[in-house]
């Protein structure tokens, strides 16, 4: 085959939401020679991907390669920075912790912290584990900088992610979008031809306009409007994930913005809260089958003074094939995550550079969609069982919700990695891993999941001299926010840098 | 001081019994007296009577992390073991008779805009103005020029972009090691194992008895013991997997031979024969040759004299033969018994990964070290890991064999036209679409490998990742040729390799 029978020519996008339009550009961007249409389909509210503007610490990888610099997104109003996550009464004993991106501890003569850490810990002594990572003393106090590039510096050992106000965001991404040459088309779909071989020929509006291409991208939501009519295989976490309903809002700011999310435990489910430039983003998950909506309700006033709250119906899964034929289905219509750490938006922006990586020709060969769809269920997969170690092991016992919860199946990768976690302290290996085995550490800490017994490798530290270090470090990392700007005050040096 | 910190005295100390002197037998006990002295003991059983194997002159890059583990001093290491560096394996006559390639320790060239660096030149090859890949990867360049020197530590640098390992004599690994045990507390014991206890219920070993009618207790062991499998197969009988049907080698005869004048080669060299593949690896004082094939398809007396004919120096001993059958155990740990290298499995040395395999191994064996009763799901870990590092290896070896054009004998004609592995059929189509080798971030033999055998055997990928296409052909052209002269430049700058062993103090005295 030469290079110009295998070179796709044509993109025809159908969704105009954040997802869409994240890959619109992405494939413009790379892609010069590809002509790029958008069809600008309203954005379903259920499209979560599309609707909690969570960038996990991968998203300075896609701001990269299209082009979009933080500064911009920071000082436009577009997007807050992101410490991690402060979960409240998510334990069994109800104290707070932090899970954030980066580094925790120090290791010490070649044994890994967290085995140190579980030993102290199971003789009752040193402290829980946010306290030795800087990131979570900034969060706990509030603040933020960047991290510095110094190694020697506690200020080096985090990561950080972004917070995007999705209207804001989207509205960024349209602009560019315009600025690349990439056609935007306001309609709605009514229909596709086929072609013989079970590809999508063109995709037909409701104003008989019709579109072809040679790869079509279905950023249409849960229902996935093109991918859908192609097969409808999902695979449902239901089995695995406790909610099937999120309640998203928006509140007025309460305080000065915040540079991390809070989640919390409640009986009827659980809360979240996440600051964005002008507003805070709120949500609220539980099961209709064990919470009344209701209780839901009510328990959302007293906590959140929500101004504005939709109620969506989520039933988390993944197609089997996000990639069949010509059809690329990406965010919600690829995967459906529960809405923990809002992950939908992480995924689909990942899927868009992987696709990107393994671009297949024109005849889309089942063997190059192969490999996509391999990497891409293992990265889902992984995302999943992440969640659903905090279900399972939250600690909680009271609430249906909170009961369910810790009942659920478990999948075969996430009980062989609670398994060698309980019994050694040793976390295998999965591909394609979002969380970085860090993350995994912090919640396994957070929700007080120990080691019965740590690695016999640990026993070459002697352990007074290792509390006497983390002692030091904890003081150490303690006293970093105090000489620290406040958040918003951070904020305000970066807006007024000039552009 | 708290119950929970029964450290090193009252956590009951596994008893580890290695049943072996060889290569295996020695890196084992190296790696748990070094990483766990607080969790156990460890008595190694080897016999003078029994010889050992021998194998894996050439390694790779990994035991470098080993000998940093056991806090070696490298010139000194290398002192030992008469080491020489080395930088890839060079193959000759594989993909057509007259071809040579170099599968390197590194990269090719660097991505651009996050497009792996050889679309870029396969778009540029299409149309007529690249030059040969090889001329990207700075390690093929220094060996084709005999050179070395270390690999730079600031990752910006073009000069961190390879690696390398060392060319050994391997019978001077082992006992190098058993010194360095000896001194740190692990116990010898010189006999021959006639039988062995076991527990009626369990069914684990208990004991190994010896010649001399002691017997050796132990909680764990270890069977080194080769291809006799003395514990894991005449005791336990793990069923093996028979590879021969893709990886027909089954012999090798093995002939030493004195360092011809001239340059000491950074490189392990591997040259396609009519029935197999011939190795010769330079060491400081000698070179190892041996040539690898299939009875089926050549005599004993036949391989021999074409291994005497191909030698460069005089001989040093008379030629050593070997047998042996590509494949390994369905389950590497049974009961309270985890074989490692020879015992577990065996892949002909073409990508040198003998003593890898058995390194990977050791060291999954301490991630997963028993405390107390041995726990099925630790066990089932450790194989799963061993499976997946040899099933790997397995695919990438087929390839050798299989991407070629080669039609002269009836050993190349068979593994031209056998069926391989779908595992590896797949790879294959993968890459001769568009030039994508699968992802994996774990275990042996990443894409710079798999690239570096593919185009080197002649199978070039129809298509590329399109995103190459979106530089101006000009400008990339112009960034391809200045990266091979930078590479050209920093190579012309570096010591000539066998100066740099000689002279450094890490040659040691040359044996005769």
């Amino acid at each position: 085959m030469s290079r110009d029978e295998r070179a796709i020519r044509s993109l025809c996008v159908v969704g105009g939401g954040v997802v869409g339009f994240s890959a619109a550009l992405a494939f413009a961007r790379a892609l010069p020679s590809v002509e790029v249409k958008l069809i600008c389909t309203p954005t379903d509210p259920a499209a979560l991907a599309d609707r909690i503007g969570i960038g996990l610490t991968a998203i300075h990888r896609f701001h990269a390669a299209i082009g979009v610099d933080e500064l911009e997104l920071v000082g436009g109003r577009v997007a807050l920075h992101h410490l991690g996550t402060i979960f409240e009464g998510w334990s069994a004993d109800r104290e707070p912790w932090a899970h954030v991106f980066g580094e925790y501890g120090l290791a010490a003569a070649g044994v890994p912290f967290h085995q140190i850490w579980a030993k102290l810990r199971r003789a009752n002594k040193g402290q829980s584990f946010d306290h030795y990572a800087a990131a979570a003393r900034l969060a706990v106090a509030d603040k933020f900088v960047h991290p510095e590039e110094d190694s020697r510096s506690p200020l080096s050992t985090f990561l950080y992610g972004l917070r995007l106000d999705p209207a804001a965001y989207r509205a960024m991404l349209v602009e560019r979008a315009g600025k690349l040459g990439i056609e935007i088309v306001d309609g709605a779909m009514a229909g596709v031809e086929r072609r013989q071989d079970g590809k999508i020929a063109s995709v037909r509006l409701v104003d008989d306009r019709a579109f072809e291409a040679d790869l079509f991208l279905d950023c249409g939501g849960p229902a996935a409007p093109l991918r859908s009519l192609l097969d409808d295989e999902f695979e449902d976490w239901g089995a695995y994930l406790p909610s099937n309903r999120f309640s998203l809002g928006a509140a007025r700011p309460s305080a000065a913005a915040l540079p991390a999310d809070r989640v919390g435990a409640v009986p009827e489910g659980w809360w979240w809260r996440s600051a964005l430039p002008d507003h805070l983003a709120t949500g609220m998950s539980w099961h209709s089958d064990a919470t009344n909506e209701q209780a839901v309700m009510d328990r959302l006033d007293q906590l959140l003074q929500v101004d504005s709250a939709e109620l969506l119906t989520i039933r988390p899964g993944r197609r089997l094939e996000p990639w069949k034929h010509n059809v690329l289905a990406l965010g919600d219509s690829a995967v459906v995550s529960d809405p923990l750490y809002g992950p939908g938006l992480h995924l689909a922006q990942s899927a868009i550079l992987r696709a990107l990586e393994l671009l297949p020709g024109r005849d889309c060969h089942p063997l190059e969609l192969r490999e996509y769809n391999r990497r891409t269920a293992q990265e889902t997969a992984r995302v999943r069982d992440f969640q659903a170690l905090h279900y399972l092991r939250s600690g909680r016992r009271e609430g249906e919700f909170w009961n369910s919860a810790s009942n659920r199946s478990v999948s075969d990768s996430l009980s062989h990695s609670l398994d060698q976690y309980e019994t050694r302290g040793r976390l295998p290996f999965y591909e394609e891993e979002s969380f970085e085995p860090e993350s995994w550490l912090a919640v396994l800490g957070g929700l007080s999941v120990l080691p019965h017994r740590t690695d016999p490798a640990s026993d070459r530290i002697d352990p007074e001299e290792a509390l006497r270090a983390m002692t030091e470090l904890s003081a150490r990392l303690a006293s970093l926010p105090a000489r620290l700007p406040t958040y918003p005050d951070y904020l305000r040096r970066i807006r007024d840098r000039p552009r | 001081m708290n119950s929970e910190f029964r450290s090193a005295d009252d956590r009951p100390l596994q008893r580890v019994v290695i049943l072996g002197g060889g290569t295996a037998g020695w890196m084992a006990a190296a790696a748990l007296i070094r990483l766990l002295p607080h969790a156990c003991t460890v008595r190694l059983i080897e016999s003078a009577e029994i010889g050992i194997v021998g194998v894996g002159e050439a390694t790779l890059p990994h035991l470098r992390t080993f000998v940093e583990m056991l806090d070696l001093d490298e010139a000194d290491f290398m002192r030992a073991t008469h080491a020489t560096y080395k930088l890839g394996i060079e193959f000759r006559d594989f993909g057509r008779i007259g071809d040579r390639y170099l599968h390197p320790f590194g990269s090719f060239g660097t991505e651009l805009n996050g497009v792996h660096f050889h679309h870029y030149w396969l778009r540029m090859r299409a149309e007529g103005r690249a030059d040969d890949l090889f001329g990207y990867s700075i390690a093929n360049v220094m060996a084709a020029g005999n050179r070395f020197s270390p690999p730079a530590v600031d990752t910006n640098s073009p000069l961190s972009t390879y690696s390398y390992a060392y060319q050994f004599d391997a019978t001077l690994f082992g006992p190098y090691l058993r010194e360095y045990c000896l001194a740190r507390g692990a116990e010898r014991t010189e006999g021959k194992v006639v039988g062995v206890d076991r527990d009626p219920e369990s069914g684990d070993v208990t004991a190994l008895q010896l010649e001399n009618g002691e017997r050796v207790p132990g909680d764990l062991f270890v069977d080194c013991s080769g291809f006799a499998g003395l514990l894991i197969g005449r005791t336990f009988d793990s069923p093996w997997e028979d590879w021969s049907p893709w990886l027909p080698c089954d012999r090798a005869v093995a002939l030493p031979c004195t360092s011809p004048p001239g340059p000491i080669e950074p490189f392990t060299r591997a040259t396609a024969m009519a029935a197999g593949w011939r190795w010769r690896i330079p060491l400081q004082h000698r070179v190892g040759n041996g040539y690898v094939y299939s009875s089926a398809h050549l005599s004993d007396d036949a391989a021999a004299e074409a291994i005497v004919a191909a030698i460069e120096g005089e001989p040093m001993a008379d030629p050593r033969l070997l047998r042996f059958r590509a494949g390994r155990r369905r389950e590497s740990w049974v009961a309270n018994v985890v074989s490692l290298g020879l015992a577990s499995g065996f892949l002909e040395p073409l990508e040198s990964t003998s003593i890898y395999l058995t390194q990977a191994a050791v060291m999954r064996l301490i991630e997963l070290f028993p405390q107390g009763r041995i726990r099925d799901s630790d066990r089932a870990e450790f194989n799963r890991l061993v499976d997946f590092e040899y099933d790997r290896v397995r695919d990438f070896l087929i390839l050798h064999y299989h991407a070629t054009e080669r039609d002269d004998s009836d050993f190349w004609n068979h593994v031209r036209t056998m069926e391989v592995p779908d595992s590896l059929a797949e790879k294959i189509e993968l890459f001769r679409r568009a030039g994508r080798i699968q992802k994996y971030s774990e275990g042996l033999f990443f894409e710079p490998s798999w690239l570096a055998v593919y185009i080197g055997q002649n199978l070039i990928p129809d298509g590329w990742d399109q995103r190459a296409d979106a530089l101006d052909a000009t400008r990339l052209g112009k960034a391809m040729d200045k990266l091979r002269d930078q590479i050209a430049n920093a190579v012309e700058r570096m010591p000539e390799h066998k100066a740099l062993v000689r002279g450094s103090g890490m040659s040691g005295e040359i044996p005769r």
